[in-house]
């Protein structure tokens, strides 16, 4: 025992010191007032008030994104809660860990539909990894210790803890800092020996190896394993939306991110390989297409994932491997001959022909046919040269940013992959923003998506966060826009989104710079003068209305069968 | 489709039965029976819940159940490898001597009590494996039944 009485809220900020928390992300409310009164006194963690509690789950998100730590967001009781919903989903679906803090009416009042009360705790239960509504003060230390280790442990994801006002206002005597945990929750980390060896044989045996890199690489910190498997064993390498930056993309071996709207190589490689090592992903519908059958058919699958639950989920594995992808990379590596195995096959040249065809595409920025969309993002990729962070919203501009952005690093592309969440780029470039301050951080948006989130303008320009928003600006939501025209007859039911806003003067109504890109040929001078303004800026970049992704995988199609492929390269 | 008892070993704090259902009712799987208990452990309770789906579903089931973090043990009962138990309490109609006698002497034979009689109604009270008290309530069906209640499926595995 300390033998000092702390309240509630002086626990929770001891506690939030302990894991290291730098910084949070909220907005305070009524029943809140404790916890800021001790944040208020306290210099250690710094907090950046948002102006609509979405943003601060996603600025949390995009924090623990870049940083690999776990990032943090509060929200008063009620509406602050119920406007973080969609912002925690966002990050459990895409395994990004987070702890949220929200405050509760007291608990004498729990029940009573009393002034700003929701029952967070239910509300939040199917979208969290767990939750915690908490009602005695004595129970914080434990909750919060615990809170952050199911957090950032396993299969990472959110972890709230509701707070009612009592709690954090009551003073007791605890001890601080405990270490022990749930009995039920053993995330396992280590993989079956026997099954890495199955795997090893397997892929040294195969003549056409492919790997394929997910989210689970990047978050496990298992892009070193993964660079020299791939090195040794000759394989090429696709990755999912959420596993770009898990191998520098301009590799010879790296064919970019493979699915509906990948690049019709990586598509290509999935479909001929014969031993697919599957790191770290969920085989989601927008990887697969719709004909399972047509995914890898001729290929062995290995999988490999933290949560067992993936396993088996959506493809049938031949060899299941449960535990954490740098380990079972690890084991893979020491199970093989140390002498490279595929070199000089004609699957390693076929993967390297793969390549090159796409790296010709994505630098030959004004190659003829192509529509301004496709010129600007191969611009920006060209201009910001893998050195940035990379946010995006969702959608058209999403799609693009994945197609044709070719990443270097891990932890620099920031995308809403399972929820597919728009608002999120630009919040979550102020939550990168923070984790790494001397990066260049763009958010590649939409108009739609962009004008969800856009009021955390304010937050930029007041904390000076100086993230600049790139718009594809369209006046329509594009990609809905593009499915109702190849698919629905060009009915373009509620997708047209006018003429409004001026985005430069909202921009500048905010204190940003701002502005307008009319020719493709002026975004690398625009953006010299947006990063020049160390403002936080907008980019407004005038494209095609009827500007398309293309190739893609319409719908109902598999991964064979895409369409739009008219100007790819046939290798 | 197949009817399987899943028996789980749960943390007692509130909120674990939502957290187990919801994740039932996410993937649109319904639960037969339910029943939820202390056990032998101090702070730990003991839940037997009665599905149907296809293996495959069950498979999934079972590991997402275990993904819970208050879930400390998932069970899968197999039939012929556990001990399998529900209780029933039956009010039937006995309206007249005859019919009284009958019901007695089904009791009987079935192994249920008799807990309480009226002029006009018995309870009858049978715990036993589930389909000895379906054919129980059929045959009670006969006489007409006003009122049932069965507490639900509970199991334990045999050594």
């Amino acid at each position: 025992m300390t033998g000092k009485k702390l309240s509630g809220a002086e626990i929770v900020v001891e506690e939030l010191k302990k894991e290291g928390v730098e910084v949070a992300f909220g907005i305070p409310g009524g029943a809140l007032l404790d916890l800021y009164e001790v944040l208020y006194q306290t210099e250690e963690i710094r907090h950046i008030l948002m102006r609509h509690e979405q943003c601060a789950a996603h600025a949390a998100d995009g924090y623990a994104r870049v940083s690999g730590r776990t990032g943090v967001c509060i929200a008063t009781s009620g509406p602050g809660a119920t406007n973080l919903v969609t912002g925690l989903a966002t990050a459990n679906a895409d395994s990004s860990s987070i702890v949220a803090l929200t405050g509760q009416v007291p608990t004498s009042a729990i029940g009573s539909n009393a002034f700003q009360e929701a029952s967070t705790f239910t509300i939040t239960m199917p979208i969290t990894k767990h939750n915690f509504l908490v009602t005695q003060t004595e129970d914080l230390p434990w909750v919060i210790h615990n809170a952050f280790y199911i957090a950032n442990t396993g299969r990472k994801g959110v972890v709230l803890i509701d707070l009612p006002r009592d709690v954090q206002a009551n003073r007791v005597e605890v001890e601080l800092h405990p270490e022990d945990t749930f009995p039920g929750y053993k995330p396992n980390i280590n993989p079956n020996k026997v099954q890495t060896k199955k795997a090893a044989e397997v892929l040294a045996n195969a003549e056409r190896p492919l790997i394929l890199a997910g989210g689970g690489v990047i978050s496990a910190g298992a892009t070193e394993e993964l660079l020299a498997l791939t090195e040794l064993l000759g394989a090429g390498v696709v990755t999912t939306l959420m596993g770009k930056g898990a191998i520098p993309e301009s590799h010879p071996l790296c064919l970019g991110m493979a699915g509906m709207h990948g690049r019709i190589y990586a598509n290509r490689a999935l479909n001929e390989c014969d031993a697919l090592l599957a790191l770290g992903t969920r085989f989601s519908d927008r990887l697969t297409g719709w004909q399972l059958d047509q995914f890898a058919p001729d290929a062995t699958l290995i999988q490999v994932d933290v949560d067992a639950t993936e396993i088996n989920k959506n493809m049938p594995v031949d060899i299941p491997i449960v535990g954490d992808v740098k380990l079972a990379l690890s084991d893979i590596l020491k199970w093989l001959k140390k002498e490279s195995i595929h070199e000089g096959s004609v699957w390693l040249q076929r993967i390297k022909e793969m390549h090159s065809a796409c790296e010709e595409c994505i630098k030959d920025i004004w190659r003829p046919g192509s529509s301004v969309s496709d010129i600007l993002i191969k611009e920006l990729n060209n201009i910001l040269d893998g050195d940035a962070i990379v946010t995006t919203e969702v959608g058209q501009c999403q799609m693009f940013a994945a197609h044709y952005y070719m990443t270097k690093k891990p932890r620099t592309f920031i995308s809403s992959g399972g929820l597919g969440t728009m608002g999120f780029g630009f919040p979550a470039a102020i939550g990168a923003k923070v984790a790494a301050p001397d990066k260049r951080v763009v958010d590649i948006a939409g108009d739609g998506s962009f004008l969800m989130t856009c009021h955390d303008l304010a937050t930029c320009v007041e904390n000076d966060i100086p993230v600049v928003v790139c718009i594809f600006d369209n006046r329509y939501l594009g990609m809905v826009r593009q499915w109702q025209e190849l698919f629905f007859d060009k009915r373009y039911s509620h997708t047209n989104l006018g003429i409004t806003p001026d985005f430069i003067r909202l921009g500048e109504a905010f204190g940003c710079y701002a502005e307008r890109v009319e020719k493709p040929e002026d975004l690398k001078a625009t953006l010299e003068n947006a990063f020049e303004s160390g403002k936080p800026a907008v980019i407004d970049m005038i494209v095609g209305k009827e500007d398309k992704v293309l190739p893609m995988i319409p719908p109902g199609g598999g991964i064979t069968g895409m369409i739009g492929t008219e100007r790819c390269k046939r290798v | 489709m197949q009817t399987r008892v899943i028996s789980l070993l749960v943390e007692d704090n509130p909120g674990v039965l939502t957290r187990m259902s919801g994740m039932f009712t996410m993937r649109g799987i319904n639960i037969s029976s339910l029943t939820v208990s202390p056990c032998e452990k101090e702070g730990l309770s003991r839940m037997t819940v009665t599905i149907e789906g296809s293996e495959s579903e069950l498979e999934n089931v079972r590991k997402q159940l275990s993904n819970l973090i208050e879930v400390i043990k998932v069970v899968d009962l197999k039939e012929n490898e556990s001990i399998i138990r529900d209780l029933c309490l039956i009010k039937v109609h006995t309206k007249n001597v005859e019919a009284r006698t009958e019901v007695m002497q089904l009791a009987e034979s079935y192994g249920a009590k008799i807990a309480d009689a009226s002029l006009n109604s018995m309870i009858l009270e049978l715990a036993d494996e589930p389909e000895r008290i379906e054919r129980f309530i059929e045959l009670m069906k006969h006489f007409g039944i006003k009122q049932l209640f069965r507490t639900g499926i509970t199991a334990i595995g045999r050594d």
